[in-house]
């Protein structure tokens, strides 16, 4: 198994945020920013030190959280001080950009990177619908044409034009031409059977996160029989987990460390108002939508969402058994982790890093 | 002459002589000529409708395809090629722009060679004279029509031709040498001049991947158009994107890569 480290970026005074999405750029400091930059950089330089083998990027928008809205240009500069591991897009969000465009930055990061890229897309979290005014009951139709068209674009050698049903680019020639052929391995990250299937008839990889194993199984098991069917078998790094972890020096400290963040009632993770949340998910789904029929709470908004909850907890040998779960019911072979919680600062990631690279992946990379 | 109905155009049916042949054809609409050299079946469509708005179209059926006569005196692709475009010249003494689809594309392909001041723009959808894909000598229509399709649910709603004309075609596209690669055509590419669009589906299974780009590379004004979520038949999945490629690359030629759609939202 191999480890990936979430560069998530996040702002440095990010226990300081108010439960909401967006978070308004009023809680912005640009001196701390410019610092939380240089820390992630820095968590990024060590984990490679510490023996991670991939370094991974997502994109968000509107939320210090995770602070890589552009996440092509937080990898490019990771690049740079990070030469050895794999610089894995986990993801891009297809239906908010531009395909072509995607195409061409995960070409250039192949070239500088000399070949390490690995590219993610996915849909994106309901409230990522609400970025760049991207219609939700479009999200999958331009999420498996996206796809389709990148994947042309990086490996048809003369110019083309692309007739789709939502892009129409009457000319297409990427340049420069990634390094690895005919392109970099590809990742989906979803959990709907529809784009699962789509990765096992296309020979990509499947990325899941944030499920409990049980559940987890459950789509592995349907990506493996798909793939069956399309004649292939899917190898260790073909299914990647993203989890979020925090691993203390004991299990006692690990328990200590959750039991304080239950106290402060964390609340959901990307905080919608109701009426919000239920319009993208009806119009994700074409189900009806009556505003007027939607229960408000506060004049604050009643606000709903997901807790994302700690995947992995306990002291090293602890998490190494819940990795190895997933590994053996599961068939991951990467697994992508998010340190950076809220309550955990530059320092506290720094510790985790170096207990994982010292404790955590020695055994991982035996399985 | 007798006349079919079709959504807003109505085309009549006449007869042409040309190298000893009876050449049906359909007429319809007005201004420049454009010939089309369609597959059985597909001869009323939505880009039929959609040309002949804008353009005089000339539908023709190929001496040996569809209702017509087996044929069994042409030699080869060039020389059913030339039937069609002394067809064309007897209807018209206008340069015309010149459609082919499938077979009927590898034949307009070698009418544009031979008769290169006659075709002012070549339009090829899904050509079967660069790298088609092998297909069984003893595929049935039903699995031939099958395989034109991305998607099974597509190739219900349309009826594969009958085992008759089916098999009329077979025989003659293998005397003529089609379904396998031109190789004489792929040498000659270089000599056409005139602007050429070739239009693929994305998930085309009767023609490889690969054909594409030896047109856009060989043939100097050239195009290519990738149909997104369509087989070979692209009039059968994505009738509107053909048209929309089509139409506008009859119109603007190698223009046609400029867009002219407004991002304007309010002014």
């Amino acid at each position: 198994m191999k480890a990936s480290y979430f560069g998530a970026m996040g702002y440095s005074d990010r226990w300081k945020f108010p439960r909401v999405w967006p978070i308004p750029p009023a809680y912005h400091d640009s001196e701390t920013s410019v610092r939380s930059y240089q820390e992630g950089m820095e968590e990024c330089e060590f984990a490679e030190e510490m023996g991670f083998d991939w370094l991974s990027f997502s994109e968000h928008h509107y939320s210090g959280r995770v602070a890589t809205g552009t996440p092509s240009v937080m990898a490019a500069a990771v690049a740079e001080r990070c030469k050895k591991v794999k610089i894995a897009m986990l993801g891009h969000l297809l239906p908010l950009n531009n395909p072509v465009r995607i195409a061409e930055e995960l070409a250039i990061l192949d070239n500088l990177t000399n070949g390490r890229v690995v590219a993610g897309f996915l849909r994106g979290t309901p409230n990522e619908d609400q970025v760049y005014s991207m219609n939700p009951a479009e999200g999958r139709g331009r999420l498996l044409e996206g796809m389709d068209l990148i994947l042309k674009a990086l490996t048809e050698p003369q110019p083309f034009s692309w007739e789709g049903r939502y892009y129409q680019f009457r000319t297409v020639a990427v340049w420069p031409r990634p390094v690895q052929k005919p392109h970099p391995p590809v990742v989906v990250a979803t959990r709907s059977d529809d784009t699962v299937r789509y990765a096992a008839e296309h020979q990509l990889s499947l990325a899941v996160s944030f499920l409990p194993v049980a559940q987890m199984e459950v789509i592995t098991d349907k990506y493996r029989n798909w793939c069956q069917e399309a004649g292939w078998s899917p190898g260790p790094d073909n299914i990647v987990y993203r989890g979020s972890i925090y691993v203390g020096e004991t299990d006692k400290q690990a328990d200590d460390w959750f039991d304080s963040l239950m106290e402060t009632r964390p609340g959901p993770n990307i905080p919608l108002r109701r009426t919000v949340s239920e319009a993208i998910q009806s119009a994700r789904t074409g189900g009806d939508f009556d505003l007027r029929n939607v229960v408000a709470g506060s004049p604050d908004g009643d606000v709903v969402g997901n807790s994302l909850g700690i995947n992995f907890v306990g002291g090293p040998d602890k998490v190494v058994k819940q990795l190895k779960e997933f590994h053996d019911r599961c068939g991951v072979g990467v697994v992508d982790l998010l340190i950076q919680q809220t309550t955990v600062d530059h320092q506290g990631v720094l510790k985790e890093i170096e207990l994982l690279g010292k404790n955590v992946i020695p055994q991982i990379k035996e399985f | 002459m007798p006349e079919r109905i079709f959504s807003q155009a109505v085309f009549s049916e006449g007869q042409v002589e040309a190298h000893g042949f009876s050449i049906r054809y359909w007429e319809a609409g007005q201004g420049r000529p454009v010939f089309m050299l369609d597959s059985t079946g597909w001869r009323q469509s939505l880009l039929h409708d959609a040309l002949a708005e804008k353009y005089h179209i000339f539908s023709l059926e190929l001496p040996g395809t569809g209702e017509s006569p087996a044929n069994t005196r042409s030699q080869s692709v060039a020389e059913l090629a030339a039937t069609a475009a002394n067809a064309a010249s007897a209807l018209t003494s206008e340069r015309y722009t010149l459609i082919g689809t499938s077979f009927g594309a590898h034949v307009a392909l070698w009418q544009t060679l031979q008769m290169p001041d006659q075709v002012e723009a070549l339009i090829l959808i899904s050509p079967t004279a660069i790298k088609p894909q092998d297909i069984s000598a003893d595929a049935t229509s039903l699995e031939v029509h099958q395989l034109m399709f991305a998607h099974p649910e597509n190739a219900q709603k349309h009826e594969p031709i009958s085992e008759q004309i089916f098999a009329k075609e077979r025989d003659l596209a293998r005397r003529l040498n089609s379904g396998v690669h031109d190789s004489q055509a792929e040498a000659r590419l270089g000599d056409i001049r005139c602007p050429t669009l070739a239009v693929f589906g994305l998930d085309d299974r009767l023609v490889s991947p690969e054909a594409a780009r030896v047109y856009r590379e060989y043939i100097p004004n050239s195009n290519i158009a990738i149909v997104y979520d369509a087989g070979h038949c692209i009039i059968g999945e994505r009738p509107e994107a053909l048209v929309n490629s089509v139409a506008d690359y009859a119109d603007q030629w190698e223009t046609f890569i400029i867009s002219r759609q407004t991002g304007l939202i309010n002014p």
